[in-house]
C-alpha cells in the first residue's frame, strides 16, 4: 500500500501505481457512443445538455472526459448508466459489447448496471445510505446480480474492503458511513464498484469532494483495482492533472459536444482546438517566472438552451472571425497527429505554433 | 442508546413537572369556584356553602402551598375531589378509558394511512393521484374539527341508519364508488397509458358487478365474507406481500412460505370454528402469537439459506393478514344480530358505548366500534393530511439524495430501492411528527368528544375550566401531558432505532 | 486585483447579452415573485384570502365607517320565509332565480337578524384575532429560536427547555386556560395570549435553521471581524431566515383559526356581545336540522380562508425554497 502524502500540485505525483505499470488496453471495444443527444424540458425551454457525442472504450483502457461544469460529461455518463431522471429525452445509441442500453428493455439494462458497469460517484459523503451497515450496503449490491447467501456475499465484501486498503475489514462491515472518513467512504464505494467483476467502471470526479493528499491515493487505488477485475475505466473530471496522471486518451467536451479526443499526450502537448489549448494554458506552472500571471479564458459557455449557431467557443475564441466560426458549427474531424480529432475551422493556424497557449496569453493581457 | 433514553427521559419527567407546576396556577386562576355559591340567597345556608367550598379546595392558602398539596397527594395516586367534593380517580376511571381509546385509534390509523397515501402520492409525484391527495390533504388540513364531526353526526350516521333499514346500492351510486375505485387502481398501475386504461376497465366492471351482486343479495344487511372469499383473500394477500418483499416469482421460496401461510391460516379459520364463536381478548391475542410463531417456522423452513430474511418476512405478512381477515369476517358475521339488539340503528351519534351492553365478544366489538367509527373518522381527518403531506415531502427529499442513485446504480430493482433504502431514510422525519401531533390530536378529542356527547375526559376538563376548579384540569393534564411525554419517548426510540447516527450520541 | 484573475469561470456581468444568450439573470426577489406567481395553488390562496377580506371589509364597514351592506347585525327583524337565504348563483335559464343577493342572502336566525351581516361580522372578528397571533407568535417564536440556535450553552438549553414545557402541555388546553384568564377583555387581547401559547413550531424550525446558518463562513467572518453577537443575528442570520419567517406567518395564521373556532365553539373563546365565526357555530349548533344555513355559511368561511392561507403558505415555501417541492424524477 502506497503511503504518499505528499501534496500533489499541477501534474500529479504517483509514488504507487501509474498508469505505465497497468495492463495496456486491448483492441476490444467495450462501449460505442454514438450521436448520443440528451434533451431536458425545463421552465424555461428545452436544455439541450448533449448534442451528439461519438466515442468508445476499448478494454482495460482508461478513457477521460473533461470538460467544465455543464459540459454534458456528467449527463452522457448516466445515460450510460440508465439514470437520468424521468423527464430526459435520450437519443443515440450506446452499444455495450454489441447491444444498444438505449433499446433494452428496464430490467435488462439493470442486470448490466452495477454488474457489469459500475459507477463511482463524486460525493462519497452523501453517496452511502447513512441508515444501513457498510457490509449490508455491499453485500447488497452482490445479492442484487448472484443467487449466491448472505454470507457468502458479506465474505465478498470482506474481500473488497480489504482490496480497496481498508484497515479491519471484518469489523468495518459492521461500521455505518458515518463512522468513517471522506477517503475510507470513497474506498468503500471503489469497492462496491469492483465487488462484480465489472468490465466498466464510470468514476464521475471520484477526487473532487476530497483532500489533495487522499485524492492521489484514491487514484491509484483506482488503478490498482483496474488490473484486478481487468475493466475499462471512464474518468470524468474537470481536473487535466487527473487525465494527465490516469488515461490513455482524452476527451473534451464544450457545450455538450466532443470538441477534442486523442492520445492524452497529443491533445496535451499538440492541442488543435482552441478551448483546449486554452484550459492547458490556464494552469498553473511550478517552473513559471516570479511575475507570469494565471491566464483564464474570458467569458462564459453558452446557455444549452438556445446554442447560438457557429462554434461554441467562438465568443471566447481568440482564433475566432465572422465568418464560419459564427456561421457553422465545426465538426469533429481528424487533424495532423493520429487518431487526433479535433473541432475547429482554424485548427491549423494552431498547429503553426510552438505553443498554442500563447493565444490565450495574449487574449488575458488584452482583457487588462 | 439505552444512557440516552434514560437521560431523555429523566429531562423529560422534570420538565412534565415543571409543567404541572404551570398549568396549576393557571388553572387555580382560571374561574371563581365559589360563583355558584354566590348565587345562593344571603345568609347562613350560603355563608356555610362558600365556606364547604373553600375549605375543600383550601382557598385560603396561597397557590404554591396548594400545588404542592396536589402534587404530594397526586405522587401517591390520589387526584383529590372536586368543587363537589366527587373523588377525580373514579371520574378519571370512567374517562381515561375512552378517551384513550378514541385518541390511540385516531392517532395509529392516521399513521399507517397517512404514511402509506404519502409514500404512494410521492411515488407518483404529479399523477392525477398525486394531485388528487396533495389537494384533498390541503383541504382535511383546513377543516375544523368540530363543524366536520357535528355534519357526520348529524348526515352520515343518521343517513346510514336509514339506509341499512333496506340496504340498497342505486345504480348511479355503484357506478360512482366504482369509478373512484378504478381511478385509484389505474393511478397505481406503472406503464403507459394503455395498461391503465386496461386496468381501469377492468377494475370499474369488477367494482360494478361485485356492488351490484352484494346489493342484490342483502349482503349489507346481514354482511360475512364466507370460507371462500377468507381463502382467496389470503391467497391474494400472500402474492401481494411476497411481489413487495421480494419481487413477483411463483416458484421462489419465500412465495411458496407465503403461500403455506396462507394455507395454514385457512385451515385454522376452518378448524378453530369453535373456540371463535365466543372468544376473549385473551383468546385473540394468544392467537396472534401463534400465527405469528408458526409462520416464522414456515418462512424459516421454506426459505432455505438464500431466502430465509424475505421468506420469512412474506410468510408473517400473509399469516397476519389472513387472521386479520378472518377476524373482520367474524365481526361482520355478527353485524345482523347486533342490529336486532340496537334496534336497526347500529351506528350510535351518543356517547362511548351503549350502557349496560349485553353480548357476545364479536357483538360488543361491534358496539365499541360503532360508537368509535365516527369520533375518530372525524378525529383522523386533520391528522392524517398532516402525516400525508409530511411522508410526502420527506420521501421527495429522500428519493432525490445520492445514496438514492447509489442503490439504483447498483442495480437494485425499483422495488428494493423504494423499501430498502428510501422508505426508512424518509420515515426518520416522520417519527418526530408523531411526538408533536399526539398533542393535536388530544385536544381535538375534547372537541369531538364534546360534539358526540361522550362523558370522557373533554367533559372533566371543561366542567373544570367552567367550575374555576383546579382539580379536574390536572387530572386532564396528567393524562393528556402525560400521553405526549410517552410519545416523545417513543419517537426518540424510533428515531435512535432508524438512523443509528443518534445511537452515539 | 482584477475580478478576472481571482475568479476565472466567472464572467463580467453584461457579457450575457452579447453572447445571445437569451436568458436573462434574475435577483432573489424576481425568483421568489416568479416561482410563487406561477404555484396556481398559490396565486387561488390570494385571489381567495383577498376577495374574503374585500368583502368582509367592505360589507358592513369597519368601526365608524358604514359599508354597503343596509343591514347590521344585531337587530333583529321580523322573519321573512322562515329565514332561508335568498342569495342565488344559479342563473334563470338553468332553474334558478337569477344572480341576486336578496333581502338576507345568508338568511336570518331564530330572531331574525340578519345572517349576512353576522358573518361578516364574525369573519372581520376571526381574521383580527387571526392575524394578531400570527404576528405574535412569528414574533415571539423567531426571537426565542434565533437566541437558542446562536447562543450555544445555557441560554440554548433554557430556551429549549421552555420550549419542551410549552409542547408538553397540549395547545387546547393552554388556550383554553389563558383564553378564559383573558376573559373578556376583548379581541386584541385574546389574539395576543393565543399568539403567546403557539409560537412553539416557530421556534424550533428558527432554531434549526439558525443552527446551520451560524455555521457558513460568511458569519464565521463576520464573528472574525468581532460583530457583536446582536448585529450578527440581526444583519446576517435573520435575513437568511426571511423564507421561513415568512412561511410561519401564513402557518400560524391558518392555525389560529382552527384554534379561535375550536375555542370559541368549546365557549373558551370570544365571550358575547363579540362574535366569532367559530362563536357563530357555536351559538347555532342545535338549529343544524331546523336551519341548516345557520350551521354551514360560518363554516364554510373558516374553510375558505384556511385553505386560502395554506395554499398561499406552500407556495411561499416552494418559492423561498424551491429544492423542496420541485424535486427532478
Amino acid at each position: 500500500m502506497s503511503t504518499n502524502t505528499e501534496p500533489a500540485n499541477g501534474s500529479r505525483v504517483h509514488a504507487g501505481k501509474t498508469l505505465a505499470d497497468s495492463l495496456p488496453p486491448s483492441d476490444e471495444e467495450i462501449l460505442r457512443v454514438e450521436d448520443l443527444t440528451v434533451e431536458f424540458p425545463t421552465d424555461d425551454g428545452i436544455v439541450h445538455a448533449v448534442r451528439g457525442v461519438d466515442y468508445s472504450v476499448r478494454e482495460r483502457e482508461v478513457l477521460g472526459i473533461v470538460g467544465e461544469s455543464g459540459s454534458g460529461k456528467s449527463v452522457s455518463s448516466m445515460a450510460i448508466m440508465g439514470l437520468l431522471p424521468g423527464n430526459a429525452r435520450v437519443h443515440g445509441s450506446i452499444r455495450y459489447r454489441g447491444t444498444d442500453l438505449l433499446r433494452m428493455r428496464e430490467k435488462e439494462h439493470r442486470s448490466l448496471r452495477g454488474d457489469k458497469i459500475a459507477m463511482i460517484f463524486q460525493d462519497p459523503m452523501t453517496s452511502l445510505n447513512p441508515v444501513q451497515t457498510i457490509g449490508d450496503q455491499l453485500a447488497e449490491a452482490v445479492l442484487s446480480h448472484h443467487l449466491v447467501s448472505r454470507k457468502q456475499a458479506l465474505a465478498r465484501a470482506k474481500e473488497m474492503l480489504d482490496l480497496v486498503g481498508i484497515p479491519r475489514p471484518e469489523a468495518r462491515l459492521k461500521s455505518y458511513p458515518h463512522e468513517f472518513s471522506g477517503g475510507m467512504r470513497q474506498r468503500v464505494m471503489i469497492a462496491m464498484a469492483i465487488i462484480n467483476d465489472p468490465d466498466l467502471i464510470i468514476a464521475d470526479e471520484p477526487t473532487t469532494a476530497l483532500d489533495v493528499t487522499v485524492q492521489a491515493q484514491i487514484l491509484e487505488k483506482l488503478l490498482e483495482v483496474k488490473d484486478e477485475v481487468n475493466a475499462a475505466i471512464l474518468m470524468i473530471t474537470h481536473d487535466l492533472g487527473v487525465i494527465a496522471g490516469m488515461a490513455h486518451r482524452v476527451l473534451v467536451m464544450y457545450a455538450g459536444r466532443p470538441v477534442e479526443i486523442g492520445n492524452v499526450d497529443v491533445v496535451f502537448n499538440q492541442p488543435r482546438m482552441p478551448y483546449m489549448a486554452g484550459l492547458l494554458g490556464s494552469l498553473p506552472h511550478l517552473d513559471a517566472t516570479e511575475h507570469e500571471r494565471l491566464r483564464p479564458i474570458v467569458g462564459t459557455p453558452p446557455s444549452l438552451i438556445n446554442v447560438p449557431p457557429g462554434c461554441p467557443f467562438s465568443p471566447r475564441c481568440p482564433l475566432a472571425d465572422d465568418s464560419a466560426c459564427v456561421t457553422t458549427e465545426p465538426e469533429l474531424a481528424p487533424v495532423d497527429a493520429d487518431e487526433h480529432y479535433a473541432a475547429c475551422h482554424h485548427w491549423s493556424r494552431l498547429a503553426q505554433v510552438d505553443d498554442p497557449t500563447a493565444y490565450f496569453r495574449a487574449e488575458s493581457e488584452r482583457s487588462r | 442508546m439505552l444512557a440516552f433514553i434514560a437521560r431523555r427521559l429523566f429531562v423529560s419527567v422534570l420538565v412534565f413537572l415543571a409543567a404541572t407546576a404551570v398549568v396549576f396556577v393557571m388553572a387555580a386562576n382560571v374561574g371563581d369556584p365559589l360563583a355558584e355559591a354566590r348565587q345562593l340567597p344571603p345568609g347562613p345556608a350560603q355563608e356555610s356553602a362558600m365556606a364547604e367550598i373553600t375549605e375543600r379546595m383550601k382557598l385560603d392558602e396561597p397557590v404554591f402551598v396548594r400545588y404542592f398539596h396536589w402534587l404530594g397527594s397526586a405522587l401517591t395516586g390520589d387526584l383529590g375531589v372536586n368543587v363537589t367534593g366527587r373523588s377525580i380517580n373514579a371520574m378519571l376511571e370512567n374517562a381515561v378509558g375512552s378517551t384513550l381509546q378514541l385518541v390511540l385509534a385516531a392517532t395509529v390509523l392516521s399513521i399507517v394511512i397517512g404514511i402509506t397515501i404519502g409514500v404512494i402520492s410521492a411515488l407518483r409525484q404529479y399523477s392525477g393521484l398525486d394531485l388528487s391527495v396533495t389537494f384533498a390533504a390541503f383541504l382535511f388540513y383546513s377543516l375544523p374539527l368540530f363543524w366536520v364531526a357535528t355534519l357526520l353526526k348529524q348526515f352520515v350516521a343518521i343517513d346510514l341508519n336509514n339506509w341499512l333499514a333496506d340496504p340498497e346500492l342505486a345504480l348511479w351510486v355503484i357506478g360512482l364508488i366504482a369509478l373512484f375505485v378504478a381511478l385509484f387502481c389505474a393511478a397505481l398501475v406503472v406503464g403507459d397509458r394503455r395498461s391503465r386504461v386496461t386496468t381501469f376497465v377492468v377494475a370499474f366492471v369488477a367494482m360494478c358487478a361485485l356492488l351490484w351482486a352484494l346489493s342484490e343479495t342483502g349482503w349489507f344487511a346481514d354482511p360475512g365474507l364466507g370460507i371462500f372469499v377468507i381463502a382467496l383473500t389470503a391467497v391474494a394477500g400472500a402474492i401481494g406481500f411476497t411481489t413487495l418483499f421480494s419481487g413477483l416469482d411463483w416458484h421462489s421460496p419465500p412465495m411458496r412460505a407465503a403461500m403455506a401461510a396462507a394455507i395454514a391460516g385457512i385451515a385454522s379459520a376452518l378448524l378453530l370454528d369453535p373456540v371463535l364463536r365466543d372468544p376473549n381478548l385473551a383468546t385473540i391475542a394468544l392467537l396472534a402469537v401463534i400465527t405469528a410463531g408458526v409462520c416464522f417456522a414456515i418462512g424459516w423452513l421454506l426459505g432455505g439459506e438464500l431466502y430465509r430474511r424475505s421468506a420469512v418476512q412474506s410468510a408473517m405478512f400473509t399469516g397476519l393478514f389472513t387472521g386479520a381477515v378472518i377476524f373482520t369476517d367474524r365481526l361482520l358475521q355478527s353485524f345482523a344480530s347486533y342490529s336486532d339488539l340496537k334496534g336497526g340503528r347500529p351506528v350510535s351519534t351518543i356517547g362511548s358505548g351503549t350502557p349496560n351492553f349485553q353480548g357476545t365478544f364479536w357483538q360488543s366489538g361491534l358496539d365499541s366500534l360503532g360508537h368509535l367509527a365516527l369520533p375518530t373518522l372525524a378525529l383522523m381527518l386533520i391528522s392524517l393530511a398532516t402525516y400525508t403531506r409530511y411522508t410526502r415531502a420527506s420521501m421527495l427529499e429522500v428519493m432525490n439524495q445520492d445514496y438514492v442513485r447509489t442503490a439504483r446504480a447498483k442495480g437494485l430493482p425499483e422495488r428494493a430501492v423504494v423499501t430498502r433504502h428510501s422508505l426508512r431514510n424518509g420515515l426518520i422525519p416522520i417519527t418526530t411528527l408523531t411526538a408533536y401531533d399526539i398533542g393535536t390530536v388530544m385536544g381535538g378529542a375534547v372537541v369531538t368528544e364534546t360534539v358526540f356527547g361522550w362523558r370522557a375526559m373533554g367533559r372533566l376538563l371543561l366542567d373544570g375550566i367552567n367550575q374555576g376548579d383546579p382539580m379536574p384540569i390536572m387530572a386532564f393534564f396528567l393524562v393528556a401531558g402525560g400521553a405526549i411525554v410517552v410519545f416523545n419517548m417513543i419517537a426518540d426510540i424510533a428515531y435512535g432505532f432508524l438512523d443509528p447516527r443518534i445511537r452515539l450520541s | 486585483m482584477r475580478r478576472t484573475r481571482t475568479k476565472p469561470a466567472q464572467a463580467p456581468s453584461g457579457t450575457d447579452a452579447v453572447q445571445g444568450m437569451g436568458v436573462r439573470t434574475r435577483t432573489q426577489g424576481e425568483l421568489v415573485f416568479r416561482r410563487f406567481v406561477r404555484h396556481k395553488g398559490a396565486v387561488a390562496g390570494m385571489i381567495g384570502l383577498g376577495a374574503i377580506v374585500l368583502l368582509a371589509v367592505t360589507s358592513i364597514g369597519a368601526g365608524p365607517i358604514p359599508g354597503w351592506w343596509p343591514k347590521d347585525f344585531s337587530s333583529t327583524g321580523t322573519i321573512v320565509d322562515s329565514g332561508k337565504p335568498t342569495l342565488s348563483l344559479l342563473p334563470g335559464f338553468l332553474g334558478g332565480s337569477g344572480m341576486q343577493m336578496g333581502e338576507h342572502p345568508f338568511g336570518q336566525d331564530n330572531v331574525g337578524r340578519d345572517y349576512f351581516a353576522l358573518t361578516m361580522r364574525g369573519t372581520q372578528v376571526s381574521l383580527v384575532i387571526a392575524f394578531i397571533v400570527g404576528i405574535v407568535s412569528t414574533f415571539v417564536g423567531t426571537l426565542i429560536g434565533a437566541v437558542a440556535g446562536y447562543f450555544r450553552g445555557k441560554s440554548e438549553a433554557a430556551l429549549m427547555r421552555l420550549t419542551d414545557l410549552v409542547i408538553t402541555i397540549p395547545t387546547l388546553l393552554f388556550a383554553g386556560l389563558v383564553a378564559v384568564m383573558a376573559g373578556d377583555r376583548g379581541i386584541v387581547v385574546l389574539g395576543l395570549v393565543l399568539g403567546l401559547v403557539t409560537w412553539t413550531p416557530t421556534a424550533r424550525l428558527i432554531r434549526g435553521e439558525v443552527l446551520s446558518i451560524r455555521e457558513k463562513e460568511f458569519v464565521i467572518a463576520a464573528r472574525s471581524f468581532g460583530t457583536s453577537a446582536r448585529r450578527i443575528i440581526v444583519k446576517h442570520i435573520l435575513p437568511n431566515t426571511v423564507g421561513i419567517i415568512i412561511v410561519s406567518v401564513t402557518l400560524a395564521i391558518a392555525t389560529a383559526i382552527i384554534l379561535e373556532s375550536a375555542l370559541s365553539f368549546l365557549g373558551l373563546g370570544v365571550q358575547p356581545p363579540d362574535t366569532s365565526l367559530g362563536r357563530i357555530i357555536h351559538d347555532y349548533q342545535n338549529a343544524l336540522t331546523v336551519r341548516p344555513w345557520l350551521f354551514y355559511w360560518p363554516g364554510f368561511f373558516i374553510i375558505g380562508i384556511v385553505l386560502s392561507v395554506n395554499f398561499i403558505g406552500d407556495g411561499l415555501r416552494d418559492a423561498f425554497d424551491p429544492r423542496q417541492n420541485r424535486v427532478r424524477d
